[in-house]
Protein backbone atom coordinates (compact mmCIF):
# COMPACT_ATOMS: atom_id res chain seq x y z
CA UNK A 1 0.00 0.00 0.00
CA UNK A 2 2.88 2.30 0.87
CA UNK A 3 4.29 1.86 -2.65
CA UNK A 4 0.96 2.63 -4.32
CA UNK A 5 0.50 5.71 -2.15
CA UNK A 6 4.02 6.88 -2.99
CA UNK A 7 3.27 6.37 -6.69
CA UNK A 8 0.17 8.54 -6.48
CA UNK A 9 2.08 11.20 -4.54
CA UNK A 10 4.92 11.21 -7.07
CA UNK A 11 2.44 11.41 -9.96
CA UNK A 12 0.99 14.55 -8.38
CA UNK A 13 4.51 16.02 -8.05
CA UNK A 14 5.39 15.04 -11.63
CA UNK A 15 2.32 16.86 -12.92
CA UNK A 16 4.12 20.22 -12.55
CA UNK A 17 6.65 19.09 -15.18
CA UNK A 18 4.16 17.41 -17.53
CA UNK A 19 3.80 20.41 -19.88
CA UNK A 20 7.48 21.48 -20.16
CA UNK A 21 6.58 25.11 -19.44
CA UNK A 22 8.96 25.27 -16.47
CA UNK A 23 11.85 24.11 -18.66
CA UNK A 24 11.01 26.62 -21.39
CA UNK A 25 11.05 29.37 -18.78
CA UNK A 26 14.31 27.97 -17.34
CA UNK A 27 15.76 28.02 -20.86
CA UNK A 28 14.78 31.69 -21.15
CA UNK A 29 16.50 32.44 -17.84
CA UNK A 30 19.63 30.63 -19.02
CA UNK A 31 19.65 32.70 -22.24
CA UNK A 32 19.48 35.88 -20.16
CA UNK A 33 22.40 34.64 -18.05
CA UNK A 34 24.31 33.90 -21.28
CA UNK A 35 23.75 37.48 -22.45
CA UNK A 36 24.63 38.79 -18.99
CA UNK A 37 28.01 37.01 -18.75
CA UNK A 38 28.96 37.70 -22.38
CA UNK A 39 28.10 41.39 -21.99
CA UNK A 40 30.06 41.62 -18.78
CA UNK A 41 33.09 40.07 -20.46
CA UNK A 42 32.73 42.38 -23.46
CA UNK A 43 32.33 45.56 -21.40
CA UNK A 44 34.88 44.68 -18.70
CA UNK A 45 34.69 45.36 -14.95
CA UNK A 46 35.99 48.92 -15.23
CA UNK A 47 33.26 50.32 -17.45
CA UNK A 48 30.23 51.87 -15.75
CA UNK A 49 27.72 49.46 -17.33
CA UNK A 50 29.99 46.47 -16.62
CA UNK A 51 30.30 47.50 -12.95
CA UNK A 52 26.55 47.98 -12.70
CA UNK A 53 25.96 44.57 -14.24
CA UNK A 54 28.29 42.96 -11.72
CA UNK A 55 26.70 44.76 -8.76
CA UNK A 56 23.19 43.91 -9.90
CA UNK A 57 23.73 40.18 -10.32
CA UNK A 58 21.85 39.11 -7.18
CA UNK A 59 18.95 41.45 -8.01
CA UNK A 60 18.93 40.05 -11.54
CA UNK A 61 18.73 36.48 -10.20
CA UNK A 62 16.03 37.16 -7.57
CA UNK A 63 14.00 39.26 -10.02
CA UNK A 64 14.38 36.59 -12.70
CA UNK A 65 13.11 33.83 -10.41
CA UNK A 66 10.19 36.00 -9.23
CA UNK A 67 9.16 37.09 -12.74
CA UNK A 68 9.75 33.58 -14.12
CA UNK A 69 7.43 32.06 -11.52
CA UNK A 70 4.72 34.61 -12.36
CA UNK A 71 5.05 33.99 -16.09
CA UNK A 72 4.89 30.19 -15.58
CA UNK A 73 1.66 30.63 -13.61
CA UNK A 74 0.13 32.86 -16.30
CA UNK A 75 1.07 30.45 -19.10
CA UNK A 76 -0.14 27.40 -17.13
CA UNK A 77 -3.45 29.19 -16.46
CA UNK A 78 -3.94 29.53 -20.23
CA UNK A 79 -2.54 26.19 -21.40
CA UNK A 80 -2.40 23.56 -18.65
CA UNK A 81 -5.14 24.19 -16.11
CA UNK A 82 -8.05 24.26 -18.61
CA UNK A 83 -6.77 21.03 -20.22
CA UNK A 84 -5.67 18.79 -17.36
CA UNK A 85 -6.51 20.68 -14.18
CA UNK A 86 -5.02 22.81 -11.47
CA UNK A 87 -2.84 21.69 -8.56
CA UNK A 88 -1.45 23.90 -5.84
CA UNK A 89 1.66 22.49 -4.22
CA UNK A 90 2.66 22.74 -0.58
CA UNK A 91 5.57 25.11 -0.30
CA UNK A 92 6.60 24.93 3.32
CA UNK A 93 6.33 21.35 4.43
CA UNK A 94 9.22 19.86 6.39
CA UNK A 95 10.26 17.42 3.65
CA UNK A 96 10.52 20.15 1.02
CA UNK A 97 12.66 22.29 3.31
CA UNK A 98 14.84 19.32 4.18
CA UNK A 99 15.23 18.49 0.48
CA UNK A 100 16.21 22.11 -0.27
CA UNK A 101 18.74 22.07 2.55
CA UNK A 102 20.10 18.73 1.34
CA UNK A 103 20.34 19.99 -2.27
CA UNK A 104 22.17 23.11 -1.09
CA UNK A 105 24.54 21.05 1.06
CA UNK A 106 25.30 18.58 -1.72
CA UNK A 107 25.76 21.40 -4.27
CA UNK A 108 28.16 23.31 -1.99
CA UNK A 109 30.17 20.18 -1.17
CA UNK A 110 30.44 19.21 -4.84
CA UNK A 111 31.42 22.79 -5.72
CA UNK A 112 34.17 22.91 -3.08
CA UNK A 113 35.56 19.52 -4.08
CA UNK A 114 35.42 20.54 -7.76
CA UNK A 115 37.27 23.82 -7.09
CA UNK A 116 39.94 21.90 -5.18
CA UNK A 117 40.36 19.34 -7.94
CA UNK A 118 40.12 21.72 -10.89
CA UNK A 119 42.62 24.21 -9.41
CA UNK A 120 45.31 21.63 -9.78
CA UNK A 121 45.10 22.03 -13.56
CA UNK A 122 46.15 25.48 -14.82
CA UNK A 123 44.71 25.07 -18.30
CA UNK A 124 41.15 24.54 -17.03
CA UNK A 125 38.54 27.28 -16.45
CA UNK A 126 37.41 26.25 -12.97
CA UNK A 127 34.38 28.55 -12.94
CA UNK A 128 32.58 26.94 -15.90
CA UNK A 129 33.53 23.42 -14.76
CA UNK A 130 32.11 24.06 -11.28
CA UNK A 131 29.00 25.70 -12.78
CA UNK A 132 28.49 22.58 -14.91
CA UNK A 133 28.74 20.35 -11.85
CA UNK A 134 26.43 22.60 -9.77
CA UNK A 135 23.74 22.78 -12.44
CA UNK A 136 24.01 18.98 -12.91
CA UNK A 137 23.58 18.40 -9.16
CA UNK A 138 20.55 20.70 -9.04
CA UNK A 139 18.93 18.89 -12.01
CA UNK A 140 19.62 15.49 -10.46
CA UNK A 141 18.78 16.14 -6.81
CA UNK A 142 16.13 18.85 -6.94
CA UNK A 143 14.38 17.87 -10.17
CA UNK A 144 15.19 14.27 -11.05
CA UNK A 145 15.10 12.53 -7.68
CA UNK A 146 12.14 14.44 -6.24
CA UNK A 147 9.92 14.25 -9.33
CA UNK A 148 11.14 11.02 -10.92
CA UNK A 149 11.14 12.69 -14.37
CA UNK A 150 13.82 10.99 -16.47
CA UNK A 151 14.66 13.87 -18.83
CA UNK A 152 16.22 15.84 -15.96
CA UNK A 153 19.00 13.24 -15.77
CA UNK A 154 19.69 13.87 -19.46
CA UNK A 155 19.86 17.63 -18.79
CA UNK A 156 22.12 16.91 -15.84
CA UNK A 157 24.48 14.88 -18.04
CA UNK A 158 24.40 17.65 -20.70
CA UNK A 159 25.46 20.18 -18.07
CA UNK A 160 28.36 18.00 -16.92
CA UNK A 161 29.59 17.41 -20.49
CA UNK A 162 29.26 21.10 -21.46
CA UNK A 163 30.96 22.27 -18.27
CA UNK A 164 33.80 19.80 -18.83
CA UNK A 165 34.32 20.63 -22.51
CA UNK A 166 34.06 24.41 -22.14
CA UNK A 167 36.45 24.42 -19.18
CA UNK A 168 39.16 23.35 -21.63
CA UNK A 169 38.11 25.63 -24.51
CA UNK A 170 40.57 28.44 -23.73
CA UNK A 171 37.92 31.19 -24.16
CA UNK A 172 37.75 34.13 -21.75
CA UNK A 173 35.80 33.24 -18.59
CA UNK A 174 32.77 35.48 -19.33
CA UNK A 175 32.37 34.10 -22.86
CA UNK A 176 32.84 30.57 -21.53
CA UNK A 177 30.05 31.05 -18.99
CA UNK A 178 27.94 32.78 -21.64
CA UNK A 179 28.42 29.81 -23.96
CA UNK A 180 27.62 27.35 -21.18
CA UNK A 181 24.36 29.08 -20.25
CA UNK A 182 23.47 29.68 -23.89
CA UNK A 183 23.91 25.99 -24.81
CA UNK A 184 22.12 24.84 -21.66
CA UNK A 185 19.33 27.29 -22.54
CA UNK A 186 19.02 25.58 -25.94
CA UNK A 187 18.98 22.13 -24.27
CA UNK A 188 16.24 23.26 -21.88
CA UNK A 189 14.26 24.89 -24.68
CA UNK A 190 14.43 21.70 -26.78
CA UNK A 191 13.47 19.50 -23.81
CA UNK A 192 10.64 21.83 -22.76
CA UNK A 193 9.47 22.39 -26.35
CA UNK A 194 9.24 18.67 -27.12
CA UNK A 195 7.45 18.02 -23.83
CA UNK A 196 4.98 20.84 -24.49
CA UNK A 197 4.32 19.57 -28.03
CA UNK A 198 3.59 16.06 -26.75
CA UNK A 199 1.44 17.45 -23.94
CA UNK A 200 -0.65 19.52 -26.37
CA UNK A 201 -1.06 16.54 -28.73
CA UNK A 202 -2.17 14.25 -25.91
CA UNK A 203 -4.42 16.80 -24.20
CA UNK A 204 -6.64 18.82 -26.51
CA UNK A 205 -8.69 21.64 -24.99
CA UNK A 206 -11.94 20.17 -23.56
CA UNK A 207 -15.07 21.36 -25.31
CA UNK A 208 -17.11 21.66 -22.11
CA UNK A 209 -15.99 23.26 -18.85
CA UNK A 210 -15.58 20.81 -15.97
CA UNK A 211 -14.98 23.23 -13.09
CA UNK A 212 -18.43 24.72 -12.82
CA UNK B 1 -12.58 -14.31 13.65
CA UNK B 2 -8.96 -13.50 14.54
CA UNK B 3 -7.99 -10.23 16.23
CA UNK B 4 -6.10 -9.26 13.08
CA UNK B 5 -9.20 -9.44 10.94
CA UNK B 6 -11.38 -7.85 13.63
CA UNK B 7 -9.10 -4.80 13.42
CA UNK B 8 -10.47 -4.20 9.92
CA UNK B 9 -13.86 -3.38 11.46
CA UNK B 10 -12.36 -0.22 12.94
CA UNK B 11 -11.22 1.09 9.57
CA UNK B 12 -12.69 4.42 8.46
CA UNK B 13 -15.12 3.13 5.81
CA UNK B 14 -15.54 6.55 4.32
CA UNK B 15 -11.88 6.52 3.30
CA UNK B 16 -11.66 2.76 2.72
CA UNK B 17 -13.83 2.92 -0.43
CA UNK B 18 -11.30 2.69 -3.35
CA UNK B 19 -12.38 5.80 -5.28
CA UNK B 20 -12.50 7.96 -2.15
CA UNK B 21 -9.15 6.56 -0.98
CA UNK B 22 -7.64 7.63 -4.29
CA UNK B 23 -9.18 11.10 -4.02
CA UNK B 24 -7.90 11.56 -0.47
CA UNK B 25 -4.42 10.25 -1.41
CA UNK B 26 -4.20 12.71 -4.30
CA UNK B 27 -5.34 15.58 -2.09
CA UNK B 28 -2.89 14.62 0.64
CA UNK B 29 -0.02 15.01 -1.85
CA UNK B 30 -0.94 18.60 -2.75
CA UNK B 31 -2.13 21.73 -0.99
CA UNK B 32 -5.23 21.63 -3.20
CA UNK B 33 -6.41 20.34 -6.57
CA UNK B 34 -9.30 21.21 -8.84
CA UNK B 35 -12.19 19.06 -9.99
CA UNK B 36 -10.72 18.44 -13.45
CA UNK B 37 -7.40 17.22 -12.10
CA UNK B 38 -9.12 14.90 -9.61
CA UNK B 39 -11.41 13.57 -12.31
CA UNK B 40 -8.52 12.75 -14.63
CA UNK B 41 -6.21 11.32 -11.98
CA UNK B 42 -8.90 9.22 -10.31
CA UNK B 43 -10.43 8.16 -13.65
CA UNK B 44 -13.97 8.94 -12.48
CA UNK B 45 -16.96 10.42 -14.24
CA UNK B 46 -18.16 13.89 -13.30
CA UNK B 47 -21.20 12.55 -11.42
CA UNK B 48 -19.24 9.86 -9.63
CA UNK B 49 -16.56 12.29 -8.48
CA UNK B 50 -19.20 14.79 -7.34
CA UNK B 51 -20.93 12.12 -5.26
CA UNK B 52 -17.70 10.99 -3.57
CA UNK B 53 -16.59 14.56 -2.92
CA UNK B 54 -19.98 15.39 -1.38
CA UNK B 55 -19.61 12.47 1.06
CA UNK B 56 -16.10 13.56 1.99
CA UNK B 57 -17.26 17.17 2.39
CA UNK B 58 -20.20 16.12 4.59
CA UNK B 59 -17.78 14.27 6.87
CA UNK B 60 -15.62 17.39 7.07
CA UNK B 61 -12.68 15.65 5.38
CA UNK B 62 -12.62 17.86 2.31
CA UNK B 63 -13.28 21.56 1.75
CA UNK B 64 -14.61 22.59 -1.67
CA UNK B 65 -14.33 26.16 -2.92
CA UNK B 66 -15.35 27.79 -6.16
CA UNK B 67 -12.72 30.29 -7.23
CA UNK B 68 -11.04 31.90 -10.24
CA UNK B 69 -7.50 31.64 -11.52
CA UNK B 70 -7.33 34.65 -13.81
CA UNK B 71 -10.53 34.25 -15.84
CA UNK B 72 -10.61 30.48 -15.41
CA UNK B 73 -13.33 29.19 -13.07
CA UNK B 74 -12.06 26.47 -10.75
CA UNK B 75 -13.66 24.14 -8.23
CA UNK B 76 -10.80 23.64 -5.82
CA UNK B 77 -10.76 20.78 -3.30
CA UNK B 78 -8.59 20.67 -0.24
CA UNK B 79 -8.06 18.08 2.49
CA UNK B 80 -9.01 19.57 5.88
CA UNK B 81 -7.02 18.97 9.08
CA UNK B 82 -9.70 16.45 10.10
CA UNK B 83 -9.39 14.71 6.72
CA UNK B 84 -5.59 14.62 6.94
CA UNK B 85 -5.82 13.13 10.44
CA UNK B 86 -8.31 10.50 9.31
CA UNK B 87 -6.17 9.59 6.30
CA UNK B 88 -3.02 9.26 8.42
CA UNK B 89 -4.90 7.06 10.93
CA UNK B 90 -6.27 4.92 8.11
CA UNK B 91 -2.80 4.39 6.65
CA UNK B 92 -1.40 3.44 10.04
CA UNK B 93 -4.23 0.95 10.63
CA UNK B 94 -3.75 -0.62 7.21
CA UNK B 95 0.01 -0.81 7.68
CA UNK B 96 -0.44 -2.51 11.07
CA UNK B 97 -2.89 -4.97 9.57
CA UNK B 98 -0.53 -5.80 6.71
CA UNK B 99 2.47 -6.16 9.04
CA UNK B 100 0.52 -8.59 11.22
CA UNK B 101 -0.85 -10.67 8.37
CA UNK B 102 2.48 -10.60 6.51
Amino acid sequence: MKDETSQVEQRVKRYWYSDGIGELMGGGMFFLLAVYFSLQQYLGDRSLVGGMLQAGFILFLIGGVFVGRRVINIVKTRITYPRTGYVEYRTNNKNANLMRLLSFGVAMTVAMVSVFVVRRFDSIDAMVAVTGVLVAVIFTVKQGLTSGVGRFYFLSATSLVLGGLLSMSGFARGYNLGLFYGLMGIALAISGGLTLRRYLQENPMPTEAVNE
Amino acid sequence: MSDDLRGLNDLDRLIHEPARLLIVTILSAAASADFLFLQREAGLTKGNLSAHLSKLEEAGYVKIEKTFKGKLPLTVCKLTAKGQKAYTAYRQQMQMFMDKTG
